[in-house]
């Protein structure tokens, strides 16, 4: 990336962290940021795929042997716990941060150092809980972890431990993230860049930015509530000193449906930005599209003990859930016709990007249907704590969040690298994706309509199940199979893809203006925005879409002139986030590592040092 | 709201083939939730075949639609720039309302099933107590002042109205052919549920709420029996445990030098259930449907030695159990008073093991004593047999099949 220069420190180590591995552990560059996420997330989805194998080889047929119980919990727990936070979430961050600044026409985000922090707290978060792998004691309560199975009476292993620490850990980078992007937007939006205005990602985005301040403190809160009980003798959730053990599910699921709505959110976001560019046309009905990305976030915080139907809560409340939750079907099935009508009347290319887009409306339907049938209590109690719940959640997970995220991956790629990725690999990615993943989850309706529960390490034979079991295991390793050919692509384009210049897309809005990969500064000059499609309002979109560039595989990326040569301060790269993050890990590896109060003390003065030098570090150099 | 309901009538008369045969291609499958067999199970079902109607309506409108203007709207090569349409109202309008229509069609009888199913149980009902552990089910009717483990009798045509708790984590009741799952979440205040079998059989219940390392093997069986046999296995259930006679009703623990076997012999071959026991009242064995037979293998290659199984004597059993660590976790009626596990007293007659996990016969049982958390993962019973880590008894194998047999005695 030796395109741009960084911009002399304060201090006169000028080209310190110019290149090399410095450049990225010093960097506070939100598209570097951004890369980061992005291979970390990537990274994670694999090993948690890993995981998934495992347990669907388990499942395949009736009384499997291939793993213990004890193991097999520590997979499932695994398995969600990797997915939802060190894959689905952070691929969303890789997307915030590689476009908010570009789509708003900002230069880089309101706390550049932050970003980076949360970063590597991300990282340190989720090689903290994965470490535990390496002595067989990996979290094994399921990731919702509930009480009182999560307290030490009855989970009293060290795995539990990791889960705890490890989820404060995960929580802090993304509350430093959330709060670094709500002012970001608010503030640093281009001129003429009005709210009505700003591409449906960054509403998109900015809308899970408030979901993750408001409900992860309160998973923070229950966490907390955990960690002390099992750590310091409170007794928040001992049933011996009188707990109720519903406390955790309230305080788990009113953070818990929230983090849904931010895991799907930003993938509507990405597939609101490729429908309209493949269909020639723009997004339809933007302002309700708008709306309904609130009007669900609003009535997320609303719905929380649909999860707890089984409990007992009495019919008041069963019914007021049952109707909260149907409400919120009406917003998100608006966000479906609507892109349905962004494509009707188009001119659609099928790009490997496309494709996916369409993948998340087709398969997000389905998730969305037993989503509603999941609404009404007394049916609930039928498919509650079976694999239907499953089913539900992996089309609207996979189908819905993972089917955006690579659309948003296809179409960005060339963004943010420069270059292309391969359009027939990336065909055989989603069919194979596609045909697999129908295969491993749709027969999972099946199986739990017939009766076979959530979470078991093993069933026994002649029960019904065998056959939905064999289906989901076959369609798993075939989305293993799509999932290698992605990576293939995804690492070879980035040194030997075609070359794909500004707008290989010809898509409408501002981030295309702008070479790929940008320069640090993004905006040589920051534009002044008149309209929802800037790059559509002289011309309109062409008739039909560019064919995808093929030519410059060999040859280097364009160079342009760097921030120093145009006047433009930039934010120095500074190694202090990194090591903050060093010190805030070393306290809790000492609270985890039978309390070493010392180690605890040398983290936290590691952090507490590190922080104070980032704070009283100017952002800019002089000039 | 006629509009709704002639709605819904026309639905149901346009999907109710569809709806048909895709229930009969689940029909036959022994734990589906469909054809549930009681007015609980039924209502919830009906709710299910509501939102599977629906749901395969807005299926087929939303994806038909999505393919259409796939196919009809693909790019062709000389194609003009396509109208840049930013919205219409109209349309906009109808596909928020008409949503919220169907919901309403939903929210209407989902609540008035809620305030059902949820109602007080019918005075007259039969009191059945669900108590949840790790990882095996109590079951006590306090009417008849009856505790048993893992094997649920109901009397066809009587309602059974459940309270619901646990001892420990929480756990979810679930028997999908019978009626909607309740957790069982609280050790003092209960869950409540009710619902009224209509027809006999045995039926597969679960536990649905993940409760730690054998929550898999945290299974049940419910038998559905005639309103006189009921009363039969209630009778045969108060009385006390089959073995020895004569020794049977006394509470002292010295050893007896009876050495008169039981009437009850016990069978010595492995693996055989299907000796019907008329004198326990119990579910005939030779009924048992394929799918309530567990198949669960075992753990290791080792199995008891035929011999060791053939010479196995209940008496020298029942002498080894009274000063056993068993008395300390199990209750046999008159001869032991322990409440950890489960009630022993009538364990003879029960079609499976382990809650659930294996047949009810020597092979499986001797194994079972000797170590049980061999047999399942986490188990809180210790091993029993001679050198085994954290044992708590030190029983050879023959000593361990006379336990069983005598345990297999008592039913």
């Amino acid at each position: 990336m030796a395109t741009t220069v960084a911009a002399p420190s304060v201090t006169g180590k000028a080209h310190k962290y110019e290149s090399g591995i410095w450049s990225w552990l010093a960097t506070t560059d939100h598209k570097r940021i951004g890369q980061l996420y992005m291979y970390t997330a990537i990274a994670w989805f694999v090993i948690g795929g890993i995981e998934a194998l495992f347990i669907r080889s388990q499942l395949y047929g009736p009384n499997g042997r291939l793993v213990s119980a004890d193991t097999y919990n520590q997979l499932f727990t695994m398995h969600g716990t990797t997915m939802i936070f060190m894959a689905i979430m952070p691929l969303s961050a890789a997307f915030f941060n590689l476009l908010i600044p570009l789509q708003i026409g900002a230069r880089d985000v309101a706390f550049p150092r932050l970003n980076a922090f949360s970063y590597w707290v991300f990282l340190a978060g989720s090689l903290f809980m994965n470490v535990s792998w390496f002595m067989h004691a990996a979290p094994d309560g399921g990731w919702f972890a509930y009480a009182p199975l999560n307290t030490r009476q009855f989970n009293p292993g060290i795995n539990m431990d990791f889960w705890v620490i490890g989820l404060q850990i995960l929580g802090i980078s993304s509350l430093a993230a959330g709060f670094n992007f709500i002012t970001t937007i608010i503030n640093m939006r281009a001129p003429g860049m009005h709210f009505m205005r700003m591409p449906v990602f960054t509403w998109a985005a900015f809308v899970t930015q408030f979901l993750i301040v408001l409900a992860f403190p309160i998973i923070t809160v229950a966490v907390t509530f955990l960690l002390f009980d099992r750590f310091f003798g409170t007794t928040f959730y001992e049933i011996a000193a009188g707990a109720d053990p519903l406390l955790w599910q309230h305080l788990f699921w009113l953070f818990g449906h929230p983090e849904v709505y931010i895991l799907i959110l930003p993938a509507f976001g990405l597939v609101s930005e490729v429908l309209p560019t493949f269909s020639r046309k723009p997004l339809f009905g933007y302002p309700v599209m708008v709306y309904s990305l609130i009007l669900i976030a609003f009535l997320g915080f609303g719905v929380w003990a649909h999860h707890m139907f089984a409990v007992g809560m009495g019919p008041v409340a069963d019914s007021i859930f049952s109707i909260t939750t149907m409400l919120i079907a009406i917003p998100t099935g608006v966000k479906i016709f609507n892109w349905l009508g962004t494509m009707w009347g188009g001119n659609l290319s099928f790009k490997t990007s496309c494709l996916f887009a369409i993948g998340l409306v087709g398969l997000f339907t389905i998730g969305g249907i037993s989503g509603v049938m999941h609404s009404s209590p007394p049916s609930d109690l039928m498919q509650t704590d079976s694999y239907f719940i499953v089913a539900h959640f992996h089309y609207v997970l996979f189908g819905g969040s993972m089917m955006g995220l690579f659309a948003g991956i296809y179409y960005y790629f060339p963004k943010m690298t420069g270059r292309m990725m391969s359009e027939s690999l990336g065909k055989w990615h989603f069919w194979l994706t596609f045909i697999g993943m129908n295969l491993a989850f749709f027969p999972m309706h099946f199986a739990g309509l017939n009766g076979m529960p959530r979470r078991i390490w093993s069933y026994d034979a002649n029960q019904g199940w065998d056959l939905d079991n064999h289906l989901s295991t076959i369609g798993a390793f075939i989305i293993a199979l799509a999932t290698a050919i992605f990576l293939y692509n995804f690492l070879r384009s980035r040194g030997h893809g075609a070359l794909a210049g500004n707008n290989p897309w010809d898509a409408p809005t501002i981030e295309w203006s702008i070479p790929s990969p940008p320069p640090d500064y993004n905006y040589a000059k920051i534009p002044t925005v008149t309209s929802r499609y800037p790059m559509w309002s002289q011309h309109g979109p062409a008739p039909v879409a560019p064919p995808v560039p093929t030519a410059g595989a060999d040859q280097p990326l364009p160079t342009y002139p760097s921030a120093e040569q145009l006047g433009i301060p930039m934010p120095t790269p500074t190694i202090k986030p990194l090591i903050a993050t060093c010190g805030l890990s070393l306290a809790f590896v000492g609270l985890i590592w039978h309390r070493q109060i010392p180690i605890i003390l040398l983290g936290g003065l590691i952090f507490v040092v590190s922080i104070y030098a980032w704070v009283l570090t100017p952002l800019e150099p002089e000039h | 709201m006629t509009g709704s309901h002639r709605a819904r009538r026309t639905v149901y008369a346009a999907l109710t083939p569809v709806l048909v045969l895709g229930i009969a291609a689940c029909a036959g499958l022994p734990n589906t939730v469909f054809g549930a067999h009681s007015e609980i199970g039924r209502t919830e079902d009906r709710l299910t075949y509501l939102l599977l109607i629906l749901g395969g309506l807005v299926f087929v409108l939303v994806e038909g639609t999505l393919i259409w203007a796939l196919f009809k709207f693909r790019t062709r090569p000389n194609a003009t720039t396509p109208q840049q349409t930013h919205g219409n109202t109209t349309l906009e309008v109808s596909w928020t309302l008409i949503p919220a229509v169907i919901l309403a069609i939903i929210a209407v009888p989902s609540v008035r099933a809620i305030f059902e199913t949820q109602a007080a149980a019918a005075a007259g009902s039969l009191q059945v107590e669900v108590i949840g552990h790790q990882w095996w089910w109590e079951f006590r009717y306090p009417q008849y002042k009856i505790t048993t483990a893992n094997e649920l009798y109901l009397p066809v045509g009587r309602t059974a109205s459940f309270t619901l708790r646990t001892e420990d984590v929480i756990h979810s009741f679930w028997i999908p052919q019978l009626a909607g799952k309740r957790d069982v979440v609280h050790k003092e205040r209960p869950n409540y549920m009710w619902f009224t079998p209509d027809s006999a059989g045995a039926w597969n219940g679960f536990c649905a709420e993940y409760c730690g390392t054998s929550h898999s093997n945290m299974r049940f069986r419910v038998f559905t029996v005639s309103p006189e046999q009921f009363a039969a296995w209630v009778k045969h259930q108060q009385s006390g445990p089959a073995f020895p006679v004569g020794a049977a009703t006394s509470a002292q623990t010295d050893t007896s030098k009876k050495a008169a076997p039981a009437t009850t012999a016990t069978p010595a071959a492995t693996a055989s259930l299907a000796s019907a026991d008329t004198n326990s009242a119990t579910y005939p064995r030779d009924q048992l449907p394929k799918w309530t037979i567990p198949e669960t293998p075992l753990p290791t290659d080792e199995h008891f030695d035929e011999g060791t199984i053939a010479k196995a004597d209940p008496a020298r059993g029942a002498q080894i159990f009274k000063t056993a660590a068993c008395i300390g976790c199990h209750t046999i009626q008159g001869v032991s008073p322990g409440i950890i596990g489960p009630n022993l007293t009538h364990v003879g007659s029960r079609t499976t093991i382990g809650a659930g996990l294996y047949p009810n016969d020597m092979q499986h049982l001797t194994m079972w004593i000797k170590d049980a958390r061999l047999m399942k993962p986490g188990s809180i019973m210790p091993p029993m047999g001679k050198g085994l880590p954290e044992a708590m008894g030190a029983f050879d194998d023959q000593q361990i099949a006379d336990l069983a047999a005598y345990l297999s005695s008592l039913k």
